[in-house]
């Protein structure tokens, strides 16, 4: 469970990174777009780690 | 996640169905008129119970809703539309489609649920996935092949290729699974044997079929013929275009689906009463929850999807409920006849497990004067060992004893009866048209 929580809080620390990049990238559209689909991605990875809370 | 103890598996519907609530209350204005109206709110949601004063949608809400604005979506839309990237629609088969917006994450989700289905049938890197089917509107496969992207599969499209052409393609890269409804895998077949004089069960590698769109793959009868027709294992799957791929038949083929309750909820309600189900083999309507979809929220969705809860675990240490044979019909589909409940999956399980008949049928039911009448069509294989009497003897035995109904019974040669290559109707209740 350890490992788990290990993994959530670094599936937080991409979000971060890449919501930065995101939010940044307003007028480098290249970066802006595959700044957006990596936050889909690591949505997922949000869920996949969901049961790291119990 | 998938073997999470029942208690907690619970806490976690309960924390993301408050989440994806109030996501829709905040966000979409059709569903906080709908919940205003029914004067329930987020805050009111504080245990799984409370969940069943959420009002209900129907498609045909739906359907009311996307007349609306922002065109073509409507008011139940809960993102900008600049965020959605994709576009389906649901196949129509019970009336005008629904159109289906969905984000990027959206798409991620759906194709998340399918590779969590995929992995669970045994689907790994090393499989060459043939997806025979027209990459169209219709959301069918194409949540499977992103699926198959993310397990790392090779995926092999077989978008407007007709079905000889795609199984010589299957045959000449030996591709090891494919994907496809009851219906098509079993023509597949019959091409295969008629047209190329080639055994499937031999001269292909296909060794896992993923079936969706129709109930076939849980109908014993007709698992047993795809299965002996290609030399694969069979797997179910249910979803809907409104929902996504909610269910899955693992690879213990447990004569089940499991439901993936970290992504959805699913609850059973009487079809007529509308009561709660929770107890096993009580056949009702599936009413449904997505919990991660979010630019046009699943809450509540009324499915018309009838199943029903199985008390036996599975080997495969899944503590996910199970559904008994799958989907069993459409609430729509399931019928009264001369005062007796009628499922078509009863029908078609019946007529294939009959050597000597076709895998095609149709079921025909209307009113002669007060008298409801049920008329069978069925073909008689080419190879049949026994005269079409003794066929039809054996079909109105074994019909009377499975379904306690008789039947007008027509026996057809070969070929004479519509082919499917999506969604069959084979089930035509000619009463509900002479009532309007």
């Amino acid at each position: 469970m350890d490992s788990l929580k290990q993994m959530a809080s670094e599936v937080e620390d991409l979000r971060r990174i890449a919501q930065s990049l995101y939010d940044t990238s307003d007028d480098f559209p290249a970066v802006n777009r595959n700044a957006k689909r990596i936050l889909a991605s690591i949505q997922m990875l949000r869920i996949n780690l969901e049961i790291s809370s119990f | 996640m998938e073997t999470l103890p029942r208690e907690s598996l619970k806490k976690l519907q309960l924390r993301k169905f408050k989440c994806i609530f109030q996501w829709a209350y905040d966000n979409s204005r059709f569903h906080r008129s709908l919940y205003k109206a029914a004067g329930i709110h987020p805050e009111d949601i504080v245990s799984l119970a409370d969940v069943r004063r959420v009002p209900k949608v129907e498609k045909a809400m739906m359907l009311s809703v996307q007349s609306k604005e922002p065109f073509p979506y409507g008011d139940a839309l809960c993102v900008p539309l600049d965020e959605v990237t994709e576009f389906r629609q649901t196949s129509g088969t019970t009336g005008k489609p629904v159109y289906q917006p969905d984000t990027w994450q959206d798409w991620e989700w759906w194709s998340e649920c399918w590779a969590t289905l995929l992995w669970a049938q045994g689907y790994r890197p090393r499989d060459r996935v043939f997806l025979p089917f027209g990459y169209n509107v219709f959301v069918a496969f194409w949540a499977g092949h992103y699926a198959c992207e993310k397990i790392g599969c090779e995926v092999v499209p077989g978008g407007v290729l007709d079905t000889q052409s795609r199984i010589l393609k299957m045959k000449e890269i030996r591709a090891s699974a494919m994907m496809a409804t009851p219906t098509y895998v079993l023509g597949m077949a019959d091409v295969a044997v008629r047209k190329l004089n080639l055994d499937p069960s031999i001269d292909l590698d296909i060794k896992k079929i993923t079936c969706a769109g129709e109930p076939g793959a849980l109908i014993p009868a007709t698992k047993k013929r795809m299965e002996q027709a290609w030399g694969a294992k069979v797997f179910d799957h249910a979803g809907a275009t409104e929902i996504g791929a909610w269910g899955f038949e693992c690879e213990a083929q447990p004569g089940a689906l499991h439901v993936n309750e970290a992504m959805f909820l699913a609850e059973i309600e009487d079809v007529e009463t509308s009561a709660a189900i929770t107890e096993p083999a009580r056949p009702g309507k599936l009413v449904i929850t997505a919990f991660d979809r979010f630019a046009q929220p699943c809450i509540r969705f009324d499915s018309k999807d009838i199943v029903e809860l199985c008390s036996e675990r599975c080997d495969c240490g899944r503590t996910y409920s199970l559904l008994r044979g799958g989907v069993l019909g459409r609430a729509d589909d399931i019928t009264k006849v001369k005062g007796v409940l009628l499922a078509p999956a009863a029908i078609e399980d019946v007529v294939r497990s009959i050597p000597g008949l076709g895998d095609e049928y149709e079921v025909v039911v209307e009113k002669r004067g007060d008298v409801d009448h049920i008329t069978l069509k069925v073909e008689i294989a080419e190879d049949s060992p026994v005269t079409p009497e003794q066929l039809e003897a054996h079909l109105k035995t074994e019909l009377r004893l499975k379904t306690n109904l008789g039947y007008d019974l027509q026996l057809h040669s070969y070929g004479v009866l519509p082919r499917y290559e999506v969604k069959a109707k084979r089930f035509k209740d000619l009463r509900k048209k002479s009532d309007n």
